[in-house]
């Protein structure tokens, strides 16, 4: 599963890495998980708002911190 | 020997500031300021702003859009560059993203709080309306000298920009309610600042606790410094312990509400009450004064709580509180940093100094307010403090303002990103209006300060609004229209 994490690197974008890789432990999965700060980068996944979760190429979520529960449902439905 | 003694005195005036600051001024206005920049951030959704920013959007929409988009989605910086590269490329154009990135540091919620309680209300006013004015002014002259290369928009954006997500009533209700805390606490009405009824503790040696806290924070009031008084240490013990707490209670709240989460807000609770209430030592014990600032924030509280337990779902009261706590964690100790250097400073700075530069409102003395703001790279609201210091050295209120306003827009870390973004040619453009402009809004209410009239400069800044306006209505017109100009032609597109 690939997982990117959108945001130029500030708090709000490591608490959404923090969860997400919570929510990996707890599921007990593997994913390529990155974290994409390049303003660039992020502006080609046309989102307006930081931080943005990217999961296999769609964006689930993007202007907000998502809950530790939304991340859960997200990657299983990916699995 | 001589220069311990004077490393000594500047470490002193360091802390002293510091000591004084935290006592004092942050309580009342800045903590409740935090937790509405955390609720505006969790609680309103991006949507309801954003929708006003999409490419089809008229003009007389979507530069207010951008300037509110300024003011109430963006508090920090790792919202700023984002937002602001998006309404560029994809949304309503160069225009608006220049408003949206001028007006969000002058404007926003801590920001405008910290000056208003900091400095004054006036000067706080001063920068919110002079910010929009020349926010608009500076997005709309972006616009008219880069019209031919704005129109590179990104074709299928459209549904970026919609959505319909309307804020829920509780949610502002909620909002609206930390406002009135706010206010409460920090307005100086005679209402508020009375105090109605008089508690005695009869705690005893208190007199010789404020006898040692004069002792070794000496103060000297002609140089703009504070001590620190009884009431001041019990607050600074107060947010010691909120820290210490909160980092568990408040940063892991994700996982849920604990005893810990409890526990700091009870005690934030119970700093922001000793706050409010005003303390007089003596030598037969510790007045406690009921003021009705302390009524203000009980009752504000009181509904606080009502409205978080009953009417929020737990997930907005969870997010709400994450992000309020993110704020602190990220902005406070860089206040605290900035304010014990800014008291290092002021001991050596001699006041002449700042009095022959900026003493009077000249041009020069603007300008060097300008070009300070723009050299001098301060974090996020450190420049309060800094500006409060030359108010104290005496530095005259339009300089003042136009080193306000350069400071947060202009560093060279801003002026690299934004090149970034939109090039370099347009970043120094803008870069140069904004010094203008702040020169003139320095001037402007440097004048008003001296005694101008209000009405007759609310006026001319009316004028050269409408005529930018018109200029840009005029340009907008694809040239076929421009030549006949006919009365039925569609103004804005």
């Amino acid at each position: 599963m690939e997982i990117r994490i959108l945001g130029p690197g500030c708090q709000r974008c490591h608490e959404v890495e923090r969860r997400t890789f919570n929510v990996l432990a707890e599921l007990n999965l593997a994913a390529d998980v990155r974290r994409i700060t390049d303003i660039k980068k992020i502006m080609e996944y046309n989102i307006i708002g930081t931080p943005g979760l990217v999961i296999n190429g769609k964006v689930r979520c993007s202007g907000r911190i998502p809950r530790p529960e939304e991340i859960k449902a997200w990657i299983q439905e990916e699995k | 020997m001589d220069i311990l003694g004077a490393l000594l005195k500047l470490l002193q005036g360091g802390l002293g500031n510091l000591a004084a600051y935290l006592a004092a001024h942050v309580l009342l206005c800045l903590l409740p300021a935090f937790f509405i920049a955390g609720a505006m951030t969790a609680l309103i959704p991006k949507e309801s702003v954003t929708r006003f920013l999409g490419r089809n959007a008229p003009k007389y929409v979507s530069y207010p859009a951008a300037a509110l988009a300024g003011s109430v989605l963006s508090v920090c910086s790792c919202t700023i560059v984002p937002l602001f590269a998006g309404i560029y490329r994809k949304g309503a154009g160069l225009g608006p993203a220049i408003t949206f990135l001028f007006f969000a540091p002058a404007a926003n919620i801590l920001a405008l709080v910290y000056t208003g309680g900091l400095i004054g209300a006036d000067l706080a006013f001063a920068r919110l309306f002079l910010s929009l004015i020349f926010g608009i002014s500076i997005g709309m002259i972006m616009a008219l000298i880069f019209r031919r290369s704005d129109m590179a928009h990104d074709k299928n954006t459209d549904t970026l920009f919609a959505g319909n997500v309307v804020m829920r009533r509780a949610a502002l209700g909620f909002l609206l309610i930390l406002v009135a805390l706010l206010l409460s606490g920090t307005l100086k009405i005679p209402l508020l600042t009375n105090s109605y009824a008089r508690v005695t503790l009869p705690l005893s040696g208190l007199d010789r606790f404020q006898g040692f806290l004069n002792r070794i924070i000496p103060f000297d009031s002609s140089r703009g410094q504070e001590g620190v008084t009884v009431q001041g240490a019990i607050l600074i013990g107060l947010l010691f312990l909120v820290g210490l707490i909160s980092w568990r209670g408040l940063g892991r709240i994700s996982e849920g509400f604990t005893g810990l989460t409890w526990a700091s807000l009870g005690l934030i609770v119970l700093t922001l009450f000793v706050a409010a209430a005003g303390m007089r030592a003596h030598a037969e014990g510790l007045d406690i004064l009921f003021t009705g600032k302390l009524f203000g924030v009980i009752l504000s509280i009181v509904f606080l709580a009502c409205m978080g337990l009953k009417r929020l779902p737990q997930d907005d009261m969870r997010d709400f509180l994450w992000e309020s706590w993110r704020f602190i964690k990220q902005i406070f100790p860089l206040l605290v940093i900035g304010v014990f250097f800014v008291g290092i400073i002021r001991v050596i700075i001699h006041t002449e100094w700042i009095k022959a530069l900026a003493g009077r409102n000249t041009l020069l003395g603007n300008l060097a307010g300008v070009l300070f703001g723009v050299f001098m790279y301060f974090p996020t609201l450190v420049e309060v403090p800094v500006a409060k210091m030359f108010l104290s050295l005496g530095m005259h209120r339009g300089p003042l303002l136009a080193y306000l306003m350069a400071d947060p827009e202009l560093s060279l870390q801003s002026i690299l990103m934004i090149s970034a973004i939109i090039g370099r040619a347009r970043a120094w453009v803008y870069v140069f209006w904004v010094a203008l402009f702040s020169t003139v809004a320095g001037l402007i209410y440097g004048a008003l300060e001296d005694g101008a009239n209000v009405w007759s400069i609310a006026l001319y800044l009316l004028i050269f609004l409408a005529l930018l306006a018109g200029g840009l209505w005029w340009m907008s017109k694809p040239p076929a229209a421009r030549s006949t100009a006919s009365p039925e032609a569609p103004g804005e597109r």
